[in-house]
Protein backbone atom coordinates (compact mmCIF):
# COMPACT_ATOMS: atom_id res chain seq x y z
CA UNK A 1 0.00 0.00 0.00
CA UNK A 2 1.45 3.89 -0.73
CA UNK A 3 1.78 5.57 2.23
CA UNK A 4 -0.01 9.12 1.15
CA UNK A 5 -3.61 6.39 0.42
CA UNK A 6 -3.48 5.08 3.96
CA UNK A 7 -2.35 8.69 5.42
CA UNK A 8 -5.82 10.36 4.06
CA UNK A 9 -7.48 6.74 4.92
CA UNK A 10 -6.70 7.00 8.39
CA UNK A 11 -7.01 10.65 8.51
CA UNK A 12 -10.70 10.09 7.14
CA UNK A 13 -11.47 7.30 9.67
CA UNK A 14 -10.52 9.79 12.26
CA UNK A 15 -12.70 12.74 11.29
CA UNK A 16 -15.45 9.90 10.81
CA UNK A 17 -15.19 9.12 14.67
CA UNK A 18 -14.82 12.70 15.92
CA UNK A 19 -17.85 13.18 14.02
CA UNK A 20 -19.31 10.01 15.34
CA UNK A 21 -18.41 11.80 19.11
CA UNK A 22 -20.26 15.29 18.03
CA UNK A 23 -23.28 12.96 16.92
CA UNK A 24 -23.42 11.11 20.35
CA UNK A 25 -23.44 14.58 22.26
CA UNK A 26 -26.52 15.83 20.15
CA UNK A 27 -28.12 12.72 21.07
CA UNK A 28 -27.83 12.94 24.90
CA UNK A 29 -28.25 16.34 24.63
CA UNK A 30 -31.95 15.43 22.87
CA UNK A 31 -32.26 12.50 25.27
CA UNK A 32 -32.07 15.25 28.45
CA UNK A 33 -34.50 17.41 26.47
CA UNK A 34 -36.84 14.28 26.49
CA UNK A 35 -36.14 13.24 30.03
CA UNK A 36 -35.74 16.67 32.21
CA UNK A 37 -37.11 19.32 29.65
CA UNK A 38 -35.50 22.52 29.70
CA UNK A 39 -34.09 22.47 33.39
CA UNK A 40 -31.91 19.62 31.57
CA UNK A 41 -30.09 21.79 29.38
CA UNK A 42 -28.75 23.58 32.21
CA UNK A 43 -26.39 21.57 33.36
CA UNK A 44 -24.59 21.22 29.87
CA UNK A 45 -22.32 24.17 30.33
CA UNK A 46 -21.80 22.71 33.81
CA UNK A 47 -20.43 19.44 32.45
CA UNK A 48 -18.81 20.92 29.29
CA UNK A 49 -16.68 23.52 31.38
CA UNK A 50 -15.69 20.95 34.38
CA UNK A 51 -14.67 18.73 31.18
CA UNK A 52 -12.61 21.46 29.46
CA UNK A 53 -10.83 22.75 32.54
CA UNK A 54 -9.51 19.30 33.43
CA UNK A 55 -8.29 18.14 30.33
CA UNK A 56 -7.12 21.65 29.01
CA UNK A 57 -4.51 21.95 32.16
CA UNK A 58 -3.24 18.88 31.10
CA UNK A 59 -3.02 19.28 27.52
CA UNK A 60 -1.57 23.03 27.46
CA UNK A 61 1.33 21.40 29.45
CA UNK A 62 1.22 17.84 29.09
CA UNK A 63 5.11 17.84 28.35
CA UNK A 64 6.33 18.98 31.58
CA UNK A 65 3.14 16.56 33.45
CA UNK A 66 4.19 13.84 31.38
CA UNK A 67 7.94 14.43 32.31
CA UNK A 68 7.03 14.34 35.97
CA UNK A 69 4.70 11.75 35.77
CA UNK A 70 7.11 9.03 34.27
CA UNK A 71 10.51 10.45 35.52
CA UNK A 72 11.67 10.99 32.35
CA UNK A 73 15.26 13.37 32.51
CA UNK A 74 16.18 15.46 29.58
CA UNK A 75 19.05 14.73 27.90
CA UNK A 76 21.31 17.66 25.73
CA UNK A 77 23.17 16.85 22.31
CA UNK A 78 26.68 17.15 24.66
CA UNK A 79 25.36 14.39 26.46
CA UNK A 80 24.11 11.76 24.00
CA UNK A 81 25.14 12.87 20.67
CA UNK A 82 24.14 10.07 18.96
CA UNK A 83 20.27 9.89 19.99
CA UNK A 84 20.36 13.98 19.55
CA UNK A 85 21.63 12.75 15.90
CA UNK A 86 18.89 10.46 15.54
CA UNK A 87 16.15 13.23 16.36
CA UNK A 88 17.44 15.25 14.47
CA UNK A 89 17.75 13.30 11.05
CA UNK A 90 13.78 12.70 11.41
CA UNK A 91 13.04 15.77 12.19
CA UNK A 92 14.91 17.17 9.05
CA UNK A 93 12.65 14.63 7.36
CA UNK A 94 9.51 15.75 8.79
CA UNK A 95 10.01 19.69 9.00
CA UNK A 96 9.51 19.89 12.66
CA UNK A 97 11.77 21.89 14.73
CA UNK A 98 13.97 19.65 17.35
CA UNK A 99 12.11 18.34 20.26
CA UNK A 100 13.13 18.27 23.78
CA UNK A 101 14.87 14.88 24.04
CA UNK A 102 14.29 12.68 27.58
CA UNK A 103 14.77 9.31 28.77
CA UNK A 104 13.22 7.16 31.02
CA UNK A 105 15.29 4.92 33.33
CA UNK A 106 13.20 1.80 32.51
CA UNK A 107 13.60 -1.76 31.40
CA UNK A 108 11.30 -2.39 29.62
CA UNK A 109 11.78 -0.96 25.71
CA UNK A 110 9.26 1.83 25.40
CA UNK A 111 9.18 5.43 23.78
CA UNK A 112 6.74 8.50 23.72
CA UNK A 113 5.87 11.98 22.55
CA UNK A 114 3.85 14.56 24.14
CA UNK A 115 3.48 18.10 23.74
CA UNK A 116 0.54 20.83 22.57
CA UNK A 117 2.76 21.80 19.41
CA UNK A 118 5.42 21.50 17.97
CA UNK A 119 7.20 24.18 19.47
CA UNK A 120 6.74 22.25 22.90
CA UNK A 121 7.31 18.49 21.80
CA UNK A 122 9.05 16.33 24.04
CA UNK A 123 10.36 12.67 22.86
CA UNK A 124 10.97 10.25 25.41
CA UNK A 125 12.90 6.69 25.30
CA UNK A 126 13.12 4.00 27.93
CA UNK A 127 16.92 3.01 28.65
CA UNK A 128 14.92 -0.61 27.68
CA UNK A 129 14.65 0.67 24.48
CA UNK A 130 17.92 2.36 23.52
CA UNK A 131 19.96 -0.85 24.84
CA UNK A 132 17.89 -3.26 22.63
CA UNK A 133 17.05 -1.47 19.49
CA UNK A 134 20.11 -1.04 16.76
CA UNK A 135 20.02 2.53 14.53
CA UNK A 136 17.28 1.37 12.05
CA UNK A 137 14.91 0.46 14.18
CA UNK A 138 15.46 3.27 16.83
CA UNK A 139 14.78 5.56 13.78
CA UNK A 140 11.43 4.03 12.87
CA UNK A 141 10.47 4.38 16.42
CA UNK A 142 11.60 7.87 16.71
CA UNK A 143 9.67 8.57 13.00
CA UNK A 144 6.37 7.02 14.70
CA UNK A 145 6.44 9.39 18.01
CA UNK A 146 7.57 12.09 15.75
CA UNK A 147 4.43 11.51 13.58
CA UNK A 148 2.42 12.10 16.69
CA UNK A 149 4.01 15.59 17.21
CA UNK A 150 3.34 16.41 13.46
CA UNK A 151 0.02 14.74 13.39
CA UNK A 152 -0.60 17.34 16.38
CA UNK A 153 -2.21 13.83 18.04
CA UNK A 154 -1.93 15.38 21.74
CA UNK A 155 -4.94 17.82 20.27
CA UNK A 156 -6.70 14.80 18.97
CA UNK A 157 -6.84 12.76 22.24
CA UNK A 158 -7.03 16.01 24.04
CA UNK A 159 -10.87 16.99 21.91
CA UNK A 160 -12.28 13.27 22.63
CA UNK A 161 -10.83 13.08 26.01
CA UNK A 162 -12.92 16.56 26.71
CA UNK A 163 -15.80 14.82 24.98
CA UNK A 164 -15.95 11.85 26.60
CA UNK A 165 -15.27 13.33 29.77
CA UNK A 166 -18.71 15.93 29.21
CA UNK A 167 -20.37 13.16 28.14
CA UNK A 168 -19.95 10.73 31.40
CA UNK A 169 -20.52 14.01 33.99
CA UNK A 170 -23.56 14.44 31.92
CA UNK A 171 -24.76 11.40 32.40
CA UNK A 172 -23.30 10.92 35.62
CA UNK A 173 -25.69 14.56 36.55
CA UNK A 174 -28.52 13.12 34.84
CA UNK A 175 -29.07 9.68 36.77
CA UNK A 176 -28.66 11.99 40.31
CA UNK A 177 -31.17 13.74 39.25
CA UNK A 178 -33.43 11.06 38.23
CA UNK A 179 -32.47 8.98 41.76
CA UNK A 180 -32.84 12.22 44.00
CA UNK A 181 -35.08 14.53 42.37
CA UNK A 182 -36.42 13.62 38.93
CA UNK A 183 -40.09 13.06 40.35
CA UNK A 184 -40.49 16.53 40.83
CA UNK A 185 -38.44 17.98 37.27
CA UNK A 186 -40.35 15.71 35.20
CA UNK A 187 -43.96 17.81 35.79
CA UNK A 188 -41.98 20.46 33.70
CA UNK A 189 -43.36 19.72 29.84
CA UNK A 190 -43.00 16.46 29.63
CA UNK A 191 -46.23 14.78 30.99
CA UNK A 192 -47.37 14.37 27.47
CA UNK A 193 -44.24 12.57 26.43
CA UNK A 194 -44.16 8.64 24.78
CA UNK A 195 -42.88 6.96 27.49
CA UNK A 196 -40.71 4.95 24.77
CA UNK A 197 -39.01 7.91 24.00
CA UNK A 198 -38.31 8.59 27.57
CA UNK A 199 -36.92 4.94 27.86
CA UNK A 200 -34.77 5.38 25.21
CA UNK A 201 -33.57 8.49 26.54
CA UNK A 202 -32.93 6.64 29.98
CA UNK A 203 -30.86 3.66 27.95
CA UNK A 204 -28.69 6.90 25.77
CA UNK A 205 -28.61 8.36 29.07
CA UNK A 206 -26.91 4.87 30.86
CA UNK A 207 -25.33 3.96 27.88
CA UNK A 208 -23.40 7.36 26.48
CA UNK A 209 -20.38 6.95 28.73
CA UNK A 210 -19.74 3.59 27.64
CA UNK A 211 -20.53 5.13 23.61
CA UNK A 212 -18.26 7.92 24.57
CA UNK A 213 -15.22 5.53 26.01
CA UNK A 214 -15.08 3.44 22.86
CA UNK A 215 -15.23 6.26 20.24
CA UNK A 216 -12.36 7.97 22.35
CA UNK A 217 -10.54 4.49 22.41
CA UNK A 218 -11.51 3.95 18.54
CA UNK A 219 -9.54 7.36 17.72
CA UNK A 220 -6.68 6.63 19.67
CA UNK A 221 -5.99 3.48 17.63
CA UNK A 222 -6.90 5.14 14.51
CA UNK A 223 -4.08 7.60 15.18
CA UNK A 224 -1.83 4.61 16.46
CA UNK A 225 -2.32 3.63 12.73
CA UNK A 226 -1.77 6.92 11.07
CA UNK A 227 1.42 7.33 13.10
CA UNK A 228 3.10 4.05 11.69
CA UNK A 229 2.09 5.52 7.90
CA UNK A 230 3.31 8.74 8.94
CA UNK A 231 6.54 7.44 10.33
CA UNK A 232 6.80 5.83 6.75
CA UNK A 233 6.32 8.70 4.92
CA UNK A 234 9.56 10.45 6.88
CA UNK A 235 12.15 7.58 6.76
CA UNK A 236 10.69 6.14 3.37
CA UNK A 237 11.68 2.83 5.39
CA UNK A 238 8.84 0.45 6.73
CA UNK A 239 11.68 -2.07 7.51
CA UNK A 240 13.15 -0.11 10.61
CA UNK A 241 9.42 0.17 12.36
CA UNK A 242 8.33 -2.89 11.33
CA UNK A 243 11.36 -4.58 12.91
CA UNK A 244 11.33 -2.53 15.86
CA UNK A 245 7.49 -3.42 16.49
CA UNK A 246 8.49 -7.03 16.19
CA UNK A 247 11.16 -6.49 18.52
CA UNK A 248 8.46 -5.38 21.10
CA UNK A 249 6.18 -8.49 20.39
CA UNK A 250 8.81 -10.28 21.18
CA UNK A 251 9.47 -8.60 24.63
CA UNK A 252 7.30 -9.20 27.65
CA UNK A 253 8.91 -6.65 29.99
CA UNK A 254 6.47 -4.06 30.53
CA UNK A 255 6.78 -0.70 31.88
CA UNK A 256 6.29 -0.54 35.32
CA UNK A 257 4.04 2.93 35.29
CA UNK A 258 0.75 0.73 34.46
CA UNK A 259 -0.90 3.81 35.05
CA UNK A 260 -4.20 3.67 32.68
CA UNK A 261 -4.00 7.57 32.92
CA UNK A 262 -0.48 7.74 30.70
CA UNK A 263 -0.99 4.49 28.57
CA UNK A 264 -2.19 6.28 25.34
CA UNK A 265 1.17 7.97 24.82
CA UNK A 266 3.90 4.91 24.58
CA UNK A 267 4.70 3.43 21.76
CA UNK A 268 3.08 0.10 23.03
CA UNK A 269 0.41 0.06 25.49
CA UNK A 270 2.05 -0.75 28.74
CA UNK A 271 -1.07 -2.56 30.00
CA UNK A 272 -0.98 -6.49 29.47
CA UNK A 273 -2.58 -6.75 25.61
CA UNK A 274 -3.42 -9.97 25.84
CA UNK A 275 -6.13 -9.73 28.92
CA UNK A 276 -7.62 -6.60 27.57
CA UNK A 277 -9.88 -6.82 24.66
CA UNK A 278 -9.57 -5.30 21.37
CA UNK A 279 -12.54 -2.84 21.60
CA UNK A 280 -10.90 -1.76 25.42
CA UNK A 281 -7.48 -1.13 24.19
CA UNK A 282 -5.50 1.93 23.36
CA UNK A 283 -3.49 0.57 20.74
CA UNK A 284 -4.18 -1.63 17.37
CA UNK A 285 -2.73 -5.15 17.88
CA UNK A 286 1.13 -5.15 17.42
CA UNK A 287 0.23 -8.04 14.86
CA UNK A 288 -1.74 -5.95 12.42
CA UNK A 289 0.78 -3.06 13.06
CA UNK A 290 3.55 -5.18 11.77
CA UNK A 291 1.56 -6.45 9.02
CA UNK A 292 0.36 -3.20 7.37
CA UNK A 293 4.34 -2.41 7.93
CA UNK A 294 5.20 -5.62 5.71
CA UNK A 295 2.60 -4.60 3.58
CA UNK A 296 4.06 -1.45 2.26
CA UNK A 297 7.65 -2.81 2.09
CA UNK A 298 8.49 -3.19 -1.11
CA UNK A 299 6.32 -0.47 -2.44
CA UNK A 300 7.11 2.76 -2.12
CA UNK B 1 -33.51 42.34 -0.44
CA UNK B 2 -33.46 38.65 0.24
CA UNK B 3 -31.53 37.83 -3.11
CA UNK B 4 -28.93 40.80 -2.85
CA UNK B 5 -28.14 39.04 0.30
CA UNK B 6 -27.79 35.99 -1.38
CA UNK B 7 -25.67 37.10 -4.14
CA UNK B 8 -23.95 39.13 -1.43
CA UNK B 9 -23.40 35.72 0.52
CA UNK B 10 -22.28 33.70 -2.46
CA UNK B 11 -19.38 36.94 -3.52
CA UNK B 12 -17.92 36.61 0.26
CA UNK B 13 -17.41 32.88 -0.11
CA UNK B 14 -16.11 33.03 -3.58
CA UNK B 15 -13.93 35.68 -2.07
CA UNK B 16 -12.66 33.16 0.88
CA UNK B 17 -12.15 30.34 -1.47
CA UNK B 18 -10.04 32.58 -3.78
CA UNK B 19 -8.03 33.95 -1.22
CA UNK B 20 -7.01 30.70 0.68
CA UNK B 21 -6.23 28.54 -2.92
CA UNK B 22 -3.72 31.80 -4.03
CA UNK B 23 -2.71 31.32 -0.12
CA UNK B 24 -1.94 27.86 -0.75
CA UNK B 25 0.25 28.41 -3.53
CA UNK B 26 1.90 31.39 -1.64
CA UNK B 27 2.32 28.97 1.23
CA UNK B 28 3.65 25.80 -0.56
CA UNK B 29 6.31 28.33 -2.43
CA UNK B 30 7.51 29.32 0.87
CA UNK B 31 7.62 26.18 1.97
CA UNK B 32 9.91 24.72 -0.77
CA UNK B 33 12.36 27.86 -0.66
CA UNK B 34 12.67 26.86 3.23
CA UNK B 35 13.41 23.17 2.39
CA UNK B 36 15.84 24.21 -0.18
CA UNK B 37 17.78 26.47 2.49
CA UNK B 38 17.42 23.43 4.57
CA UNK B 39 19.53 21.73 2.17
CA UNK B 40 21.99 24.30 1.74
CA UNK B 41 22.89 24.20 5.46
CA UNK B 42 23.13 20.23 5.85
CA UNK B 43 25.53 20.30 2.69
CA UNK B 44 27.68 23.07 4.45
CA UNK B 45 27.85 20.84 7.01
CA UNK B 46 29.11 18.30 5.44
CA UNK B 47 31.44 20.38 3.76
CA UNK B 48 33.06 21.75 6.87
CA UNK B 49 33.77 17.72 7.88
CA UNK B 50 35.80 17.12 5.11
CA UNK B 51 39.31 19.02 5.86
CA UNK B 52 39.17 17.33 9.26
CA UNK B 53 38.36 13.84 7.31
CA UNK B 54 40.89 14.12 4.74
CA UNK B 55 43.27 14.85 7.54
CA UNK B 56 42.30 12.01 9.46
CA UNK B 57 42.60 9.34 6.78
CA UNK B 58 45.99 10.97 5.26
CA UNK B 59 47.58 9.72 8.36
CA UNK B 60 46.94 5.92 8.28
CA UNK B 61 46.28 5.37 4.30
CA UNK B 62 48.44 7.04 2.35
CA UNK B 63 47.93 4.73 -0.64
CA UNK B 64 44.23 6.30 -0.79
CA UNK B 65 45.65 10.04 -1.73
CA UNK B 66 43.65 9.32 -5.17
CA UNK B 67 39.91 8.89 -3.78
CA UNK B 68 41.10 11.63 -1.14
CA UNK B 69 41.56 14.10 -4.02
CA UNK B 70 38.53 12.96 -5.46
CA UNK B 71 36.84 14.25 -2.04
CA UNK B 72 38.99 17.40 -2.11
CA UNK B 73 37.44 17.88 -6.09
CA UNK B 74 33.75 17.12 -5.58
CA UNK B 75 33.66 19.85 -2.20
CA UNK B 76 35.67 22.33 -4.00
CA UNK B 77 32.99 21.90 -6.88
CA UNK B 78 30.09 21.72 -4.56
CA UNK B 79 31.31 25.44 -2.68
CA UNK B 80 31.44 26.70 -6.10
CA UNK B 81 28.04 25.82 -6.93
CA UNK B 82 25.65 28.55 -7.14
CA UNK B 83 22.60 27.60 -9.45
CA UNK B 84 20.10 24.46 -8.35
CA UNK B 85 21.44 22.63 -10.99
CA UNK B 86 24.91 22.85 -10.01
CA UNK B 87 24.44 22.61 -6.98
CA UNK B 88 22.74 19.18 -6.78
CA UNK B 89 25.20 18.05 -9.65
CA UNK B 90 27.89 18.82 -6.72
CA UNK B 91 26.22 17.01 -4.60
CA UNK B 92 25.45 13.68 -6.02
CA UNK B 93 29.34 13.53 -6.83
CA UNK B 94 30.45 14.52 -2.87
CA UNK B 95 28.18 12.35 -1.98
CA UNK B 96 29.52 9.29 -4.33
CA UNK B 97 33.32 10.04 -3.30
CA UNK B 98 32.33 10.00 0.34
CA UNK B 99 30.72 6.56 -0.23
CA UNK B 100 34.05 5.36 -2.05
CA UNK B 101 35.97 6.64 0.92
CA UNK B 102 34.05 5.00 3.53
CA UNK B 103 34.17 1.66 1.47
CA UNK B 104 38.05 2.08 1.54
CA UNK B 105 38.48 2.57 4.96
CA UNK B 106 37.46 -1.11 5.57
CA UNK B 107 41.30 -2.41 4.36
CA UNK B 108 42.90 0.01 7.11
CA UNK B 109 41.91 -1.91 10.54
CA UNK B 110 44.65 1.06 12.23
CA UNK B 111 42.09 3.87 10.99
CA UNK B 112 38.81 1.77 12.00
CA UNK B 113 40.61 1.48 15.68
CA UNK B 114 41.12 5.45 15.77
CA UNK B 115 38.77 7.32 18.62
CA UNK B 116 38.92 10.34 16.08
CA UNK B 117 37.96 8.80 13.04
CA UNK B 118 35.16 6.95 14.75
CA UNK B 119 33.74 10.10 16.05
CA UNK B 120 34.26 11.78 12.56
CA UNK B 121 32.52 8.35 10.70
CA UNK B 122 29.25 8.81 13.09
CA UNK B 123 29.30 12.81 12.68
CA UNK B 124 29.49 11.72 8.90
CA UNK B 125 27.27 9.13 8.23
CA UNK B 126 24.42 11.39 10.09
CA UNK B 127 25.20 14.44 8.51
CA UNK B 128 24.54 11.92 5.72
CA UNK B 129 20.93 10.63 6.54
CA UNK B 130 20.60 14.55 6.98
CA UNK B 131 21.13 15.67 3.51
CA UNK B 132 19.35 12.82 1.89
CA UNK B 133 16.45 13.68 4.39
CA UNK B 134 16.74 17.57 3.71
CA UNK B 135 16.53 16.30 -0.36
CA UNK B 136 13.34 14.08 0.27
CA UNK B 137 11.37 16.94 2.20
CA UNK B 138 12.48 19.52 -0.43
CA UNK B 139 10.92 17.22 -3.00
CA UNK B 140 7.72 16.20 -0.66
CA UNK B 141 7.57 20.08 -0.70
CA UNK B 142 8.01 20.63 -4.22
CA UNK B 143 5.60 17.67 -5.08
CA UNK B 144 2.60 19.48 -2.69
CA UNK B 145 3.31 22.87 -5.14
CA UNK B 146 3.61 21.34 -8.29
CA UNK B 147 0.40 19.78 -7.82
CA UNK B 148 -1.49 22.85 -6.29
CA UNK B 149 0.17 24.22 -9.21
CA UNK B 150 -1.60 21.40 -11.95
CA UNK B 151 -5.06 21.58 -10.13
CA UNK B 152 -8.40 23.36 -9.68
CA UNK B 153 -9.27 25.81 -7.79
CA UNK B 154 -5.64 26.78 -6.92
CA UNK B 155 -4.73 26.66 -10.69
CA UNK B 156 -6.59 29.43 -11.20
CA UNK B 157 -4.49 32.00 -9.17
CA UNK B 158 -0.96 30.62 -10.90
CA UNK B 159 -0.14 33.78 -12.18
CA UNK B 160 -1.28 36.28 -9.64
CA UNK B 161 0.22 34.41 -6.95
CA UNK B 162 3.74 34.44 -8.44
CA UNK B 163 4.73 30.64 -8.46
CA UNK B 164 5.98 28.56 -10.51
CA UNK B 165 6.36 24.76 -11.21
CA UNK B 166 10.08 23.87 -9.22
CA UNK B 167 12.09 20.75 -10.19
CA UNK B 168 12.98 17.60 -8.17
CA UNK B 169 16.48 17.75 -6.58
CA UNK B 170 17.52 14.72 -8.11
CA UNK B 171 21.16 13.16 -6.95
CA UNK B 172 22.60 10.99 -9.37
CA UNK B 173 23.02 8.25 -6.76
CA UNK B 174 21.10 4.73 -6.81
CA UNK B 175 21.66 4.46 -3.35
CA UNK B 176 20.03 7.55 -2.76
CA UNK B 177 17.13 6.67 -0.47
CA UNK B 178 18.85 4.37 1.47
CA UNK B 179 20.58 5.91 4.26
CA UNK B 180 23.47 4.26 5.71
CA UNK B 181 22.90 2.03 8.48
CA UNK B 182 25.36 2.67 11.45
CA UNK B 183 24.56 0.39 14.29
CA UNK B 184 24.69 1.62 18.06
Amino acid sequence: MDFRKLQSANKVKTTELLFGMALLVGVVIWALMTYFGKTGIGVVPFAVGIALLSVWGSYWSSDKIVLTMTGAKIVTEAENKQLYDLVTEICIAAGLPVPKIAIVEDNAPNAFATGRDPNHAVIAFTTGILRVMDREELQGVTAHELAHVANRDTLVSAVAATTAGALALLSDFMLRMMIFGGGNRRDNNNNDQNPLALIASLVILILAPLAALLLRLAISRKREALADVTAVGFTRNPTGLRRALEVLAADSTVVHQKSTAVAHIWIESPLDGSKTSQLFSTHPPLASRIATLRAMEGNL
Amino acid sequence: MKVVLFVVVILVILALLAIMSRNRLVRANISVDEAFAQIDVQLKRRSDLIPNLVETVKGYAAHESGTLEAIVAARAKSTQATTFADVAAADGQLTQALRGLLAVTENYPDLKASSNFLALQEELSSTENKVSFARQFYNDNVRTLNSAIKTFPSSLFVKSAGVSVRPFYEVDDPQDRKAPQVKF
